[in-house]
């Protein structure tokens, strides 16, 4: 029998990992040229006055995005305290009660459907859900909104989380006397709190950057944040509204937002990355 | 009964046992409470857990019954006019769904290799550090927020396409309809590309995922015999994970169709269909992301909401698919494992 | 100073706990006969039993050993005892099981209490991820009311009955988790003993750890059990012989031999048992 040729085998093989690494290159590529123009661009606007004074209206100077900055920080916070109790409430029973019941299988595909759906679909639900009824466009509305999209994200890293606590300390605890309820919130929570922490993170990472939710249910105000039933200033849909202006200031404010989102968003994906390695898996 | 013989007792203990006698006194039993205290925390488990296929339930209702209006007038005939006139109150969906699935094919069609060849490259050819660290960063590119990718696809990649790519196509494959036009740098071509590398993350993590749960043996057998690392993933681990990865692709088209403020940046918002891919077009995301706000009149926001709805369900479909797919997968070669 | 006894420990009915006990010779009450009595125990997982009308008697305040090849139920037989497999739906137990003569199979029983009095040792050590302090006082904040000081005294004097308040007393705060695997155990017989049990499941409790460990636990087993009732599940047959007063030889989810642990390892009666014990079969 004739032996077939390395050399034709080697060369396709060669040219494949080649292409491998070039692909690799090439999203590294992609990924330093974003960061490196939104740093470019928006570093000049990071001024004090970013962060201390209100909008002010295109061509007059010394405009800033403090009362969008503090919207978003007050909504993000507003959606995690709502949807972490009932995410974790939820994580608990996909782990410890349901399991495998057709209401945890349920529960999954539906946390996954959530999870995949476009984002601005919940803001069109949550548009009909609360701003039709109230009359108005509302800091609750937008809340509401970032909330539905955080919570099956908690829930589903705490049914992982839940999991990876081995079934002996639940026992432990029981064979003590103590009450499931107890059990679960007092040791099992306690010894999945890194990862549930992290679960807790990265739903807050990926909620802060949203824009599309908000656009039809906090909407944006060049005001203060003076009551949550009314439209609510926020980061995201001002750096949308800027950066579709003709106006140069805005654009450079839209950068300047632009680039605090970022550095935000990166900085606690990195930690939920560097917290999750130390764990034992 | 006693200490027995034998039994040391510690010093220190004595102060201990004087108060002995009123311990037991101090039990506190629970009775019957604590089974009320569990039944309510498993039922608010409960409760918390059906909220999610209530939401999702919610949304379908309530998009079916805000859109009523314009399924009612419109008909089917929505989905094919490329009609959309708020003066005539005349609307369709055609063009929000062609740029919709057709920024998406683009995606499609450049992620998918470079998914494979990233996944690949992590996996096999690099060395474990330099695979975390990469991988890691790989990662990153889903993170960065929609509006930061339609930031920069507008002020500095739609630019880049305009002065270079795009001349450069037209001149060598100008001869397509695909390529003709003015280089306006936004445009349905580079809606895709951007979407492309925003969808890479996800397939590529779900590859690799794949590619790692191929057994070891199976790949040490093809290993042994002499095939190249190419030879081993084209002929022995893409058709062994193939519905993982397939999955894996249709997890990466579910996102592509719903990202909507990178696209809205750069595709133009055009409400036409056009052969050309560096014609303005629009998506179903882009549109509602552009008018919603404005929209009055129930019709328009009705057919606003018709979009949605088209939008929800071919979601929902792709999902569906993609679960079934990767679950599937997962069951099949985790058993082996 | 009262003299040195303590009155064995009984359920008080909540009438009694409500009002305060006025003598300690009012709760001195020691039944005699045998701590627990099996009878007819049968266990199935789902569809396939385990168990098949086992019985038992297990002697007040002395150690009995259940020994027999891996699969033979002994783990399975003694976590009916605190009712611990319910936790897995399809897991049940049918039969009796009476603990100072009161059926604690009985759906009535109060579960909280029952394992209270009937505490466990699992064979991987189980600290909470707290402090050790936290660890032993885990159980008493769930069934006393203790102040501040009662309380650290109780975590103190279990931390002494266990043999571990030497070796960790100035540590109370450092976590349970970073104990080496011996103390670690130790901790966990600590947080059992703390509130008062009458009896110990011991579930093969040194078969994860090292033998200068192992000979502490065996230690502390011999000193523990003049204050409680001791089954300790081994398969380690020298260890039954060193610990234990009486042996249950299982096999195959039956009970084949029972006696004093002198009788079955010198002298038994069923050929089966002289074929494990002589290593004919593991």
């Amino acid at each position: 029998m004739k032996l077939r040729p390395p050399t034709g085998r080697l060369l396709v093989n060669r040219l494949v990992s080649l292409l491998s690494a070039g692909a690799a290159l090439l999203g590294l590529a992609v990924l330093a040229w974003i960061l490196a123009g939104v740093v470019a661009r928006g570093l000049g606007a990071l001024t004090p006055a970013l962060f201390i004074h209100l909008p002010a209206p295109p061509g007059v100077p010394g405009g800033g995005l403090a009362n969008a900055i503090v919207g978003t920080l007050v909504m993000t916070l507003a959606a995690t305290a709502l949807a972490v109790p009932l995410g974790l409430l939820a994580g608990v029973y996909l782990s410890e009660f349901g399991q495998d019941s057709r209401l945890a299988d349920q529960s999954r595909f539906s946390a996954n459907v959530l999870m995949g759906m476009p984002s601005i679909i919940i803001g069109v639900f949550v548009y009909a859900l609360v701003v039709i009824p109230m009359g108005k466009f509302s800091g609750w509305a937008g809340i509401a909104a970032l909330a539905i999209i955080m919570f099956p994200i908690v829930a589903r890293t705490a049914e992982d989380m839940i999991r990876l606590v081995p079934n002996t300390l639940r026992e432990a605890g029981l064979a003590l006397g103590a009450p499931r309820w107890q059990v679960t919130l007092a040791i099992i929570f306690r010894a999945a709190r890194a990862g549930l922490v992290t679960g807790v993170l990265l739903a807050i990472a990926r909620v802060s950057g949203e824009t599309a939710p908000l656009l039809f249910t906090a909407l944006n105000s060049p005001y203060w944040v003076s009551s949550l039933s009314e439209p609510t200033p926020n980061l995201t849909v001002t750096i949308f509204n800027y950066a579709m202006s003709p106006y140069p200031d805005w654009q450079q404010l839209a950068w300047g937002g632009s680039l605090l989102i970022t550095l935000g968003v990166l900085a606690l994906t990195l930690l939920t990355r560097f917290s999750l390695r130390d764990k034992p898996r | 009964m006693g200490i027995g013989p034998g039994m040391e007792e510690a010093p220190g203990l004595e102060r201990v046992h004087a108060e002995g006698a009123s311990r037991s006194a101090k039990l506190c039993p629970r009775g019957k409470a604590h089974f009320r205290e569990d039944a309510v925390f498993k039922g608010l488990s409960i409760g918390g857990s059906l909220l999610m296929p209530l939401l999702v339930a919610a949304i379908l209702v309530e998009l079916v019954w805000y859109s009523w209006p314009a399924l009612k007038h419109f008909g089917v005939g929505f989905l094919v006019s490329q009609e959309w006139n708020p003066v005539t109150q005349e609307f369709g969906a055609a063009s929000s769904i062609f740029g919709t699935l057709v920024s998406t094919l683009i995606a499609l069609l450049l992620a998918v290799p470079l998914s494979l060849a990233v996944a690949l490259f992590l996996v096999e050819l690099a060395p474990p550090p330099v695979s975390r660290v990469v991988g890691t960063l790989i990662e990153l590119l889903a993170a960065i927020p929609s509006i930061i990718y339609g930031m920069w696809g507008l002020f500095v990649f739609a630019p880049f396409m305009a002065d270079y790519v795009q001349p450069a196509l037209g001149k060598t494959l100008g001869f397509l309809p695909l390529f003709q036009g003015p280089p306006l740098g936004i445009g349905m071509l580079t809606a895709g590309i951007i979407l492309a590398f925003m969808i890479l993350p996800f397939i590529c993590a779900i590859t690799r995922d794949v590619y790692l749960l191929v057994p070891r043996t199976v790949r040490e057998s093809a290993f042994g015999m002499g095939a190249t690392t190419w030879e081993v993933t084209y002929q022995v681990i893409i058709p062994y994970g193939l519905v993982g990865i397939i999955g894996a692709v249709f997890l990466g088209l579910g996102r592509a169709l719903g990202e909507t403020m990178a696209v809205t940046f750069v595709i133009g918002n055009a409400h036409r269909v056009s052969a050309s891919l560096f014609a303005p077009g629009n998506s179903i995301a882009s549109t509602l992301a552009n008018e919603f706000a404005e929209a009055t009149g129930t019709l328009y926001v009705s057919s606003l909401i018709e979009l949605g709805l088209v939008l929800f369900l071919i979601t929902y479909l792709v999902q569906m698919t993609a679960q079934f797919l990767v679950r599937r997968f997962y069951r099949a070669w985790s058993a082996g494992l | 100073m009262k003299a040195l006894t303590l009155p064995a420990p009984r359920y008080l009915t909540a009438d009694e706990a409500a009002g305060e006990a006025t003598s300690d010779l009012a709760l001195t009450v020691a039944p005699e006969g045998p701590k627990i009595i099996t009878r007819q125990l049968d266990f199935f997982y789902g569809e396939h039993q385990a168990l098949f009308g086992n019985n038992l008697e297990v002697a007040r305040n002395q150690v009995t050993a259940i020994i027999g090849p891996s699969g033979c139920g002994k783990s399975t037989h003694i976590r009916a005892y605190n009712r611990i497999y319910e936790l897995y739906g399809e897991q049940r137990a049918t039969g009796e099981v009476l603990l100072d003569g009161v059926n604690v199979l009985d759906p009535a029983q109060d579960l909280m209490e029952l394992r209270r009095r009937v505490g466990m040792i699992f064979q991987k050590p189980t600290p909470f991820p707290m402090s050790i302090f936290d660890n032993v006082a885990f159980g008493l904040k769930l069934h006393y009311r203790l102040n501040r000081g009662e309380l650290a005294d109780r975590v103190e004097e279990a931390l002494v009955r266990a043999a571990l308040w030497d070796e960790i007393k100035d540590q109370l705060r450092h976590s349970g988790t970073a104990l080496s695997g011996g103390q670690q155990q130790r901790l966990c017989i600590a947080r059992a003993i703390a509130v008062e049990p009458e009896v110990l499941l011991m579930d093969e409790p040194t078969s994860a750890i090292d033998p200068i460990a192992t000979a502490k636990i065996e230690d502390l087993v011999n000193t523990l059990k003049s204050r409680y009732t001791i089954v300790i599940v081994t398969h380690n047959l020298q260890q039954a012989g060193r610990v234990s007063d009486f042996t249950a030889f299982f096999y195959q989810g039956r009970i084949v031999e029972f006696g004093p642990t002198t009788q079955i390892f010198t002298n038994p009666t069923q050929k089966q048992t002289e074929q494990y014990i002589t290593g004919r079969f593991g």
